[in-house]
């Protein structure tokens, strides 16, 4: 069967949320698609023990397989200098139709030059769907294609990797809650890479936490602008749930913005498209915005309230725990 | 160090910039890390493309290249990649800078094509630049750390803004160089895969906007 290939995130040991999703998302189509779950790790070389606990958590998210390829140094923030070599090897190990990057992770560094060294196709931005147009496979499975979408929203591509005759690699669009539609007991292998390479030569000088590290994690992203006001910023981050990151346009880190695919986009006083990471079909985008004439340049949202006053920002404080719960339907 | 800042062509951005906001932030950058380095501005593209090319002269970059092939607007990235590529390799370049997404659709392939034609090594999404001893130093996010890295040359580094408004770019006045045209006509280097084969049909949404009126409304709306 083809390979769906899912490079894992990794946060203090354990797999991020958007890779346990990207995995559930894997494996709501392979059987559709007849397609294996290959999760790929990569990381220094870690306790037998903990290694299988890990390879059991990313079966239950989905994954048929899990390679684990150990090499010290790799559990350093991806870069394709040093992490793209260890996952090119498992690319060649399990030849992949589709590679699919969670969200706000490793992709956005890893990604681009996978495809280009696999002369694969990419989608900085995708959904993963499966159909049966232009035509089923011979053996009557569906095609498992990727959508991706301009950042406008004004058009999508889909990409079918059959008919491109050339693998697919994709970094997930809006993400959502992870499923547990797996099981543990997974094939698990462990491959232990040679001594790093003595180039490129890469000096770390400083590492800090990233201060917004969890906005290209949200699965709900509320940005407001600065004009709406700080006290509105305040109000709302304040009553903001686990998953939900308010943000001010001015002052959030933009590569932040640009890493965050959320499932839920909602613009407060923003009356024109933030850089946010591409949306998708399934990011449901919501604006707020002050005066009843602005909003020319909203582009494609899916809802609007325009003309909302200064209570607005309490009402909406007090409802934003609801944006945490997964509307019914996602990921589905 | 030699410099190469590579920009998109203007489809797609706003009528009053001509040059994206990635890009404008690659360009200051470059402009920022002083004049003993020689910076050159180069566009893939037609001559109706030039918009950013013009706008990197008038900031103060001294040589312009617009490289002519095929139909560069209908090539996927690894064509792109390999053009630029051959072009800055024609050109000689210590250090390459593009934006880290172009206006259009945004993939930001492009700089890892780039990087696998020359040779170079490539970071994604870089917001700080300055010039050290051999190499660069760079400030880069991921994995939930915020680093600052020392960088080997030769490089290609895709530079992601540092703020949701337009870098400051000088504007020198007075009757800019000429933009120099660089024609590839290697048949190896010039061969283009069309954006239809790899990235697929290009399809219309079906997407319709409602309209609320209170916050409640709003939420009922957004996860119905």
């Amino acid at each position: 069967m083809p390979n769906l290939l899912v490079p894992i995130d990794l946060r203090q040991g354990a797999p991020t949320g958007p890779s346990l999703f990207a995995l559930s998302e894997a494996r709501r189509v392979a059987h559709i698609a007849g397609v294996t779950v290959v999760a790929a790790l990569l990381g220094d070389p870690r306790p037998e023990e903990e290694a299988h606990r890990l390879a059991a958590r990313l079966g239950v998210a989905g994954a048929d397989k899990v390679l684990l390829y150990e090499q010290p140094g790799l559990d350093a923030p991806a870069l394709d200098a040093t992490h793209g070599p260890a996952l090119q090897l498992l690319a060649g190990r399990v030849p992949p139709l589709v590679v699919l990057f969670p969200a706000g992770g490793a992709g956005m560094q890893l990604g681009a030059p996978l495809a280009a060294r696999l002369g694969a196709a990419f989608a900085a931005g995708a959904d993963l769907e499966v159909s049966d147009d232009p035509l089923p496979l011979t053996d009557s499975v569906g095609r498992l294609c990727l959508r991706r979408w301009r950042p406008d929203l004004s058009v999508y591509r889909r990409l079918d990797p059959v008919e491109l005759e050339r693998p697919v690699v994709a970094v997930l669009g809006a993400h959502g809650a992870p499923r547990e539609d797996g099981t543990p007991e997974v094939e698990f292998q462990v491959i232990e890479g040679p001594a790093p390479q003595e180039s490129p030569n890469i000096v770390e000088l400083e590492s800090v936490a990233d201060e917004d590290a969890d906005v290209a994690l949200a699965q709900v992203l509320v940005v407001v602008d600065p004009a709406v006001g700080a006290d509105a910023v305040a109000k709302l981050a304040a009553r903001a749930p686990l998953g939900v990151a308010v943000v001010g346009l001015d002052h959030v880190c933009q590569a932040a913005l640009a890493a965050c695919m959320p499932r839920l986009l909602l613009r407060v006083g923003v009356d024109t498209v933030p850089a946010v990471a591409v949306p998708s079909p399934r990011t449901r985008q919501g604006a707020i915005l002050t005066s009843p004439a602005t909003g020319a340049a909203l582009g494609r949202v899916d809802v609007v309230w325009r003309g909302a006053g200064p209570k607005a920002w309490d009402a909406l404080a007090a409802l934003l725990p609801r944006l945490a719960a997964e509307p019914h339907g996602v990921g589905a | 160090m030699k410099i190469v800042v590579c920009l998109s062509p203007s489809r797609g951005v706003a009528p009053s910039s001509p040059i994206g906001l990635d890009d404008a932030s690659a360009l200051a950058l470059a402009l920022g890390l002083g004049d003993t380095h020689a910076v050159t501005a180069m566009l893939a593209g037609s001559a109706s493309d030039e918009g950013p090319l013009r706008r990197a002269l008038s900031a103060g970059v001294p040589h312009a290249v617009r490289v002519v092939g095929e139909d560069f607007g209908a090539a996927d990235f690894h064509t792109l990649g390999q053009a630029l590529g051959t072009a800055i390799q024609r050109v000689g370049a210590d250090l390459v800078l593009t934006g880290a997404r172009s206006e259009d659709d945004g993939l930001g392939a492009v700089p890892a094509a780039i990087a696998r034609h020359v040779g170079a090594l490539h970071v994604a999404c870089i917001e700080a630049l300055v010039a050290a001893d051999g190499g660069v130093e760079i400030s880069v996010r991921g994995g939930g750390r915020r680093r600052r890295l020392r960088l080997p040359l030769p490089a290609v580094l895709s530079v992601v803004a540092s703020g949701p408004a337009m870098p400051p770019l000088p504007d020198s006045g007075g009757e800019p160089p000429a933009i120099e045209v660089l024609s590839l006509v290697d048949p190896e280097a010039t061969v283009v895969r069309r954006r239809t084969e790899l990235l697929g049909q290009p399809e219309l949404p079906r997407r319709t906007t409602e309209e609320v009126t209170s916050a409640g409304a709003l939420m009922d709306a957004l996860l119905g």
